[in-house]
Order: C-alpha cells, then sequence, then structure tokens
C-alpha cells in the first residue's frame, strides 16, 4: 500500500495541499477529483515519491519514503508507473518508448549492450513490450514515430510505457481530458484491466462521471484540504461534506 | 531501411578508422628506424625564417639532401623577419635565416645567437610602372630614385611590416634623407606578392627582392627601373642572407648539436653550389657568399664590432 | 572531389606552374581534418556537461560562466592564437611540453575557439526540451544520469547544429593555427601543420590569387561534405 498521512505542501507561501491523508492499496483504483488546478498534480507527485510534502508522511509498503537513501528511494519509485495529462512521449519510435522503463532497469553493460544492437537494427523487441502494447490495442504501431500519433494513440502508448515494467502502482494525472469519447473508453478499459491484474490505480481526473464509472474509492478535494474519502458509492450518494455534494451536483466550479 | 542505416554507419565508421590509421603513419617525420649512427638521427631541427626566403621555394628543394644525410627532418617555419628572430629569442627555433644585418646584430649582441655565417645574397630592385611617372628608370642611385618619387609623389607600396624589405626601404628613405608620407605613401602590411599585386593593380612603384619579382613576373606589368648591384645596379640595394645559431647558453633545449650540423651543411662548397643552381623561371634567385678563399671576420660578429670597441 | 595532383593543364592551366607534388593537397587537408574534427570531440566532451549543469541546475558562477560563453563566441581566432602561443612557447608555463609549431597545439587553440558556440548552441537545445518529457523520463524510474541521457537524445538535432557551428569555426579560421602551428611542410610537401587555410594563406600572400581560390573551393566542398554527412545521418533516425 502506498499512503500519504497528514501530507501538507505549499509552494513557498502557496499551501497547495493541507493536511491530506490517502491511501491506494493494489488491485483498487483510486480517484481523485475536483477542479483544475486545486493541487491533484502535486498529490499525484507525491503519491509517486517524487514529490517530498513540505509535512507529513509518505510510506510505500510501511517504508518511510522520505527518510531512506536515495538509491533506496529509486528502487521504491521504480515499483511506480505514471501517466502524464500530456502523453510526453520521447522523439523516438513507440518501441523505444514503450522499453524505456525496461532499459532504465537494466545494468549499465546490459544497457550498453543493448542499445549497441538496436543501433545496428537488430535487436529483437522485448516480450513486455509487445504485451503492454497489446494491453492498449496498439501492437501494430510497434515502429512507428511516436510523433506522428494522434492524440489517443499517444496516450495510449503513455499508458503502455508506464505499463511495460510491471509496476505495482500505476498513477495517472487526468489522462483522457484532451481525448475523444472511443479513445476516453479505452483508456478507462485499461484501468480497469489494469486493476484486475492486482495493480494499484490512482487516477486524478476533474470528470465526476469518469470517476463514478471506475473508480472503487474517491478523494474529493476542493480548495486546500480534503473534503471527503471514502468508497465511490458512498460519497456520491452520501457525501458528508457540504462541498462534496455540492460539487457532486455540478454545482462547485473553480 | 534498418539494413541501409547498418552499412552507411559501417562506412563512416569504417572510412574513419582507416583515416586514422592512415594518420598515424604521416604524422610527424623524422623517426627513422637507425641506420646512420650521427648521434641526431632521428630529430626535428626548428628552422624560423622570412617569408620571402620560404617563398622562393629554395629551402624545400635543398633540405632533402641535409635531412637524408643525417637522417633528421627540418621544420622550416616562414614567420616573417621579426617573428622569426622573435621565435629564436623566445627559445622556440632553433636556428634562425633572415636577411636584416641591423636586427641580426642586435640579435647576437643580446647573446641569443652565435656562430653566425654570411649565407648568400641577392638584391633588392626598384619596380614600378612602364609609364615611369617619377622618371627613375635606369638610375645608379636607389636614394636619388626615391627621392624623385616622393618629390613627384608617385603612389609607393610599401611592405610596412618590419620585415628584411621593408627595413632596407626604411633604410633607403633615411639615407636619402626624405620621409615618406603622405596619401601617395601606401603601408600594406601583407608578403611581398600581394604588395607586388597591390603595386601592379595601382601602377604604383614599390621595392622588391629580385626573387619574389622573377617569380611573379607572370602575374604582374611591372617592370624593374632601378637594377640591384647584381645587374650593376648600386650597392646599396644588396641583400646579405645570415644563419646563426640559437645560443644553448641561453636556451638549453635548442638543438644545438642540430643547429651546427645544418649550418656546416648550408655553408659547404655542395650545398653552396645548389643554391647557386636554384632557378625560378630560368633565373638564378641567389648568389652564394659562404665559401670564399679569403677571410671575412665580419660575419662572424656585429658589423663594425672590433676588439677595441665599446662592444663587448 | 578530386583535386589535381598531377598537372591537368586543359581544366586547371595554372596549377601547372605550382608545386602541387603528389600528396600535398591529400596531406593539407588531412591536418585541416585531424585538427578540427579532434578539437570539435574534445570541445562536444566538455560542452555537453557543461550545457546539462547551465540548464538545470544551479550554482554559484553561474552568471559568471555564461558571460565566458558568450564572450568567447565572438573572441577573435587570431587573438586565441597568441594566447596559446604565450603558454606553448618554450617561454611559457607548457614550455616543457614542447608544443610549439605542433598539431596539438593546434588543436588546442580550435578548443578554445569551438567550445562556447557549441556550449551555447547545446544549452539553447536542451533548454528547448519540455519539462513535460524530462518528468516522464523522471516518473517512470530514471536516475538524473537517464534524465540527463533523455534530454540528450530530444535535443539531439539540436546538438548536431551546435557541432556543426563548433566544426564550421574551427576548420575555417587561419589566425590561430597559423600562429601556433607554423604552416609547416616537408620539404616532399606532405603538411605537417598546413592546413587548407593556411595553404591559401600562404598563395595569397605570394599573390597566387588563382592557386588561393582552388584551395577554397576544397575548403567549401570539405565543410558542404562534413555537414551533408551529419544531416544524413539525422535523416536515416528520422526514417526509421
Amino acid at each position: 500500500m502506498v499512503r500519504l498521512s497528514n501530507v501538507t505542501h505549499a509552494f513557498g507561501d502557496e499551501t497547495v495541499v493541507e493536511d491530506l491523508s490517502l491511501s491506494i492499496d493494489p488491485g483498487e483504483v483510486v480517484a481523485i477529483i475536483g477542479p483544475s488546478g486545486v493541487g491533484k498534480t502535486t498529490v499525484l507527485r507525491i503519491l509517486a515519491l517524487f514529490l517530498e510534502p513540505t509535512a507529513g508522511t509518505v510510506t510505500l509498503d510501511g517504508r518511510n519514503v522520505w527518510s531512506l537513501s536515495e538509491e533506496n528511494r529509486l528502487q521504491l519509485r521504480r515499483r511506480i508507473g505514471m501517466v502524464f495529462q500530456e502523453a510526453s512521449l520521447f522523439d523516438a519510435t513507440v518501441e523505444r518508448n514503450v522499453e524505456y522503463g525496461l532499459r532504465v532497469r537494466e545494468s549499465w553493460r546490459e544497457r550498453l549492450r543493448d542499445e549497441l544492437w538496436s543501433v545496428l537494427g537488430s535487436n529483437g523487441t522485448p516480450e513486455a513490450v509487445t504485451e503492454a502494447l497489446d494491453f492498449v490495442g496498439l501492437s501494430d504501431k510497434l515502429h512507428q514515430e511516436a510523433r506522428s500519433l494522434s492524440g489517443g494513440e499517444a496516450q495510449r502508448v503513455s499508458f503502455a510505457r508506464a505499463l511495460a515494467y510491471d509496476p505495482e502502482y500505476l498513477l495517472l494525472d487526468e489522462p483522457t481530458s484532451d481525448l475523444d469519447p472511443r479513445n476516453t473508453a479505452l483508456i478507462e478499459a485499461a484501468v480497469r484491466e489494469a486493476r484486475d491484474r492486482g495493480i494499484g490505480v490512482g487516477i486524478a481526473t476533474h470528470d465526476m462521471h469518469q470517476a463514478e464509472r471506475i473508480a472503487d474509492r474517491v478523494a474529493v478535494i476542493l480548495g486546500e484540504g480534503v473534503a471527503e474519502v471514502g468508497s465511490a458509492e458512498r460519497v456520491f450518494e452520501n457525501p458528508r461534506d457540504a462541498r462534496t455534494a455540492k460539487f457532486v451536483a455540478g454545482e462547485l466550479v473553480y | 531501411m534498418a539494413i541501409q542505416r547498418r552499412q552507411f554507419i559501417a562506412a563512416v565508421g569504417g572510412g574513419t578508422l582507416a583515416a586514422i590509421a592512415g594518420c598515424s603513419g604521416t604524422s610527424g617525420g623524422g623517426q627513422s628506424d637507425g641506420g646512420t649512427s650521427a648521434g641526431v638521427t632521428g630529430e626535428t631541427l626548428t628552422l624560423t625564417t622570412t617569408t620571402s626566403t620560404y617563398d622562393t621555394g629554395l629551402l624545400d628543394e635543398i633540405h632533402p639532401d641535409f635531412e637524408e644525410m643525417y637522417g633528421v627532418t627540418v621544420d622550416a617555419v616562414a614567420q616573417g623577419t621579426g617573428a622569426a628572430l622573435e621565435s629564436a629569442r623566445n627559445g622556440d627555433s632553433d636556428v634562425v635565416m633572415v636577411h636584416a644585418r641591423g636586427l641580426e646584430d642586435e640579435f647576437m649582441r643580446n647573446g641569443y645567437g652565435i656562430n653566425r655565417r654570411d649565407l648568400m645574397f641577392n638584391d633588392f630592385v626598384i619596380v614600378g610602372p612602364e609609364s615611369d611617372p617619377a622618371g627613375i628608370q635606369g638610375m645608379s642611385s636607389a636614394t636619388e630614385a626615391l627621392t624623385a618619387i616622393a618629390e613627384s609623389q608617385s603612389t609607393f607600396v610599401s611592405r610596412g611590416d618590419n620585415s628584411g624589405t621593408h627595413t632596407k626601404e626604411l633604410n633607403l628613405w633615411e639615407a636619402a634623407g626624405t620621409e615618406p608620407g603622405g596619401d601617395w605613401y601606401q603601408e600594406t602590411g601583407t608578403g611581398m606578392g600581394e604588395a607586388l599585386n597591390v603595386a601592379n593593380q595601382q601602377g604604383a612603384y614599390t621595392l622588391s627582392d629580385r626573387g619574389t619579382f622573377i617569380s611573379q613576373l607572370s602575374e604582374i606589368d611591372l617592370v624593374i627601373l632601378v637594377q640591384g648591384p647584381i645587374e650593376d645596379g648600386p650597392e646599396i640595394l644588396a641583400n646579405p642572407y645570415g644563419i646563426m645559431a640559437v645560443n644553448p647558453g641561453v636556451h638549453d633545449n635548442a638543438n644545438y648539436d642540430l643547429a651546427m650540423a645544418y649550418i656546416g651543411w648550408i655553408t659547404s662548397p655542395g650545398a653552396q653550389d645548389a643554391i647557386s643552381g636554384y632557378r625560378v623561371n630560368d633565373e638564378q634567385l641567389f648568389f652564394p657568399e659562404a665559401v670564399s678563399e679569403n677571410p671575412d671576420f665580419q660575419q662572424y660578429v656585429p658589423e663594425g664590432w672590433s676588439s677595441d670597441s665599446d662592444d663587448e | 572531389m578530386s583535386v589535381p595532383l598531377e598537372p591537368a593543364a586543359p581544366l586547371f592551366p595554372v596549377v601547372v606552374d605550382l608545386p602541387f607534388r603528389e600528396g600535398y593537397v591529400r596531406s593539407i587537408i588531412f591536418v585541416s581534418l585531424y585538427v578540427s574534427v579532434t578539437a570539435v570531440a574534445l570541445s562536444t566532451l566538455v560542452s555537453l556537461p557543461v550545457a546539462m549543469l547551465m540548464g538545470f541546475a544551479d550554482f554559484r558562477g553561474k552568471q559568471l560562466v555564461k558571460s565566458i560563453i558568450n564572450t568567447g563566441m565572438g573572441f577573435p581566432s587570431v587573438v586565441v592564437g597568441l594566447l596559446v602561443l604565450f603558454a606553448v612557447s618554450n617561454q611559457g608555463p607548457l614550455g616543457a611540453l614542447e608544443l610549439i609549431f605542433t598539431r596539438e597545439a593546434m588543436i588546442m587553440s580550435q578548443f578554445v575557439l569551438a567550445t562556447p558556440p557549441i556550449t551555447a548552441i547545446t544549452l539553447a537545445a536542451i533548454t528547448g526540451v519540455s519539462e513535460n518529457v524530462r518528468d516522464a523520463a523522471h516518473a517512470l524510474g530514471g536516475t538524473r544520469l537517464d534524465v540527463a541521457l533523455v534530454v540528450i537524445k530530444e535535443a539531439r538535432y539540436g546538438i548536431a547544429t551546435a557541432i556543426l557551428a563548433g566544426f564550421g569555426r574551427a576548420i575555417s579560421e587561419v589566425g590561430s593555427v597559423l600562429i601556433v602551428g607554423g604552416n609547416i611542410t616537408s620539404a616532399d610537401g606532405v603538411s605537417k601543420t598546413r592546413t587548407l587555410t593556411t595553404a591559401i594563406q600562404l598563395e595569397a600572400r605570394q599573390g597566387q590569387y588563382d592557386t588561393a581560390m582552388v584551395l577554397g573551393a576544397v575548403l567549401l566542398a570539405l565543410v558542404l561534405t562534413v555537414n551533408a554527412i551529419v544531416v544524413r545521418l539525422g535523416d536515416e533516425g528520422a526514417m526509421r
């Protein structure tokens, strides 16, 4: 389980997250919802273990992440995959993008050898890469240049890229806000599939309906603090906080 | 596509490797593997000299004899009179060959140069347009010719670069009692060949060493108006060359052994013959001076030095 | 491009008169390339990390380094030559290494000339890489070094431009290699420290402008070829 306990984060004078406690278990989808700009990305970056909160603790399987050495923290970080709002693919082929996570986890000697082979063009594709692309339905794009993909395809490749190295947790930052309904559905299906395979998924979204569709639990963030954390069913039907009720009803739009 | 790329990379890589391999073969020189037992075998002699000397091609013609004889390499660096002496002064060269007696004397007085020998001579000529606006054709006095040029304000091109030629030119003006200046007097700061071209373009007069003028004949329309001593002109236009070794007492890294071998060789009858036999456009450029029955003590010391004088 | 090494009278009548003995032009092309390519390679090894530091790290003296780079861009080659001369001359601090009039000294001075433009243009290229891409490289489990490598790969076209700019500056300069190299060839015309540019200078000072132009054309062809190779390698990558 990855857990945030009483986490606060401020950028200079601006407090973006206040006293947030949140966890994600393997095999569940947690939606972090709220209006754009409220701090969802910050929460995700803290969950991804590369942003240290100004106060509070972050633990992965009970280990306090920020009290570890950078080396050890790197090992923990590598158990988490992340998909961004903009696909942020590298200027290379789809194959090279998806295999990136695998490469950085190899030893330097292995990496050198693999680099040499791919430059000479005689590499086979790692199985994990083909599997990951199958998962998002883009096996036929293996050798295409990432820059030539459509928005939806790029985001799916981004998903495959995060999935290729078999992470325990997957974090997605508003992955479908720029996509059409078809691609949105594909991503959401992939999220469900990942959850069913035992991956713990955290997804930030401002689309309540998306949260309704795919989340097991939700954390509703309004303003600087958490409004509510609970099972999706409960939060939507029985919101405890008045602000949540308004947001669910579509009233609060920041 | 992948195969094409592989082949292309292999080609570029292979080509680079071949070039580098080829490089180490031709890099440097004089690394001969044994043979003669001369202690200097395999070494490199650094000779600094003037651009006009180098540009005649004489050195490239005669140096192979020396290089073969001792199994060494001569690096001839054409820098110009001032820079050649400066390099020697700094200990960056082993032997220096210039044609500026005044500067050579200073070089010796300051202890940087030793074992000077007169090497060879040629001469300067005053050249100009055929139309000869200053009327100096055939004059037997160089100083009078320059005075005539100054008085008629005819365009005159000067090297303006403290080279041997420029130094001679300034000495001539001084001897003529005229200080050159004004629109008609143009200092180019270039080599002799270029200066001749500039003079040619402008139909101007200039002072040139005979050798460079001869080699430029096909490119320019100027003619010799005042001859030098080789063709019975005034003695003042003589251009003697001297050679000196860099004093190992001042720079202990100077290759004195090899420098002396070089001076010994170039002042020997054999090399002096080769110098006299050197032709450009069928004309002899240099006249040997080193080999003589009669003693010439003045070549070893600054001009005018005697044991009674104030000099050390 | 093949340059007439034997008298090719019909095409280049002026060449007949000149001492273009066997291998002369080849040897000066070789020296030009050897000196400039080595200098640019060394320069890139230094410029890349410096540009990365400048782009992504904060350190004391960063402004100073930036000023040095900007000044270095416009530094006259002949002044650099003088400075290197002072250093490697027998009288200078590096005198004992006997570098005066060698190719190594020429490499030194061209290194000084090429590094500022390569650094500055590389810096522009890598700061142009989107922060999102850097974040992605990091989030996917990359160490700082991994992220740096990703940035370099993303900026590869800009970096190639930088290297070409540095190479252009190096191979076409004449002031510094003339002063520290001495424009030396062996008696049979094999170049020791003579480059295309200093050979052109030599022909020009002798007033042999036609020959100088021929050598100039060779130099131009060389630069265009190198540019073409680099661009071609880049296209090969893009075509996959």
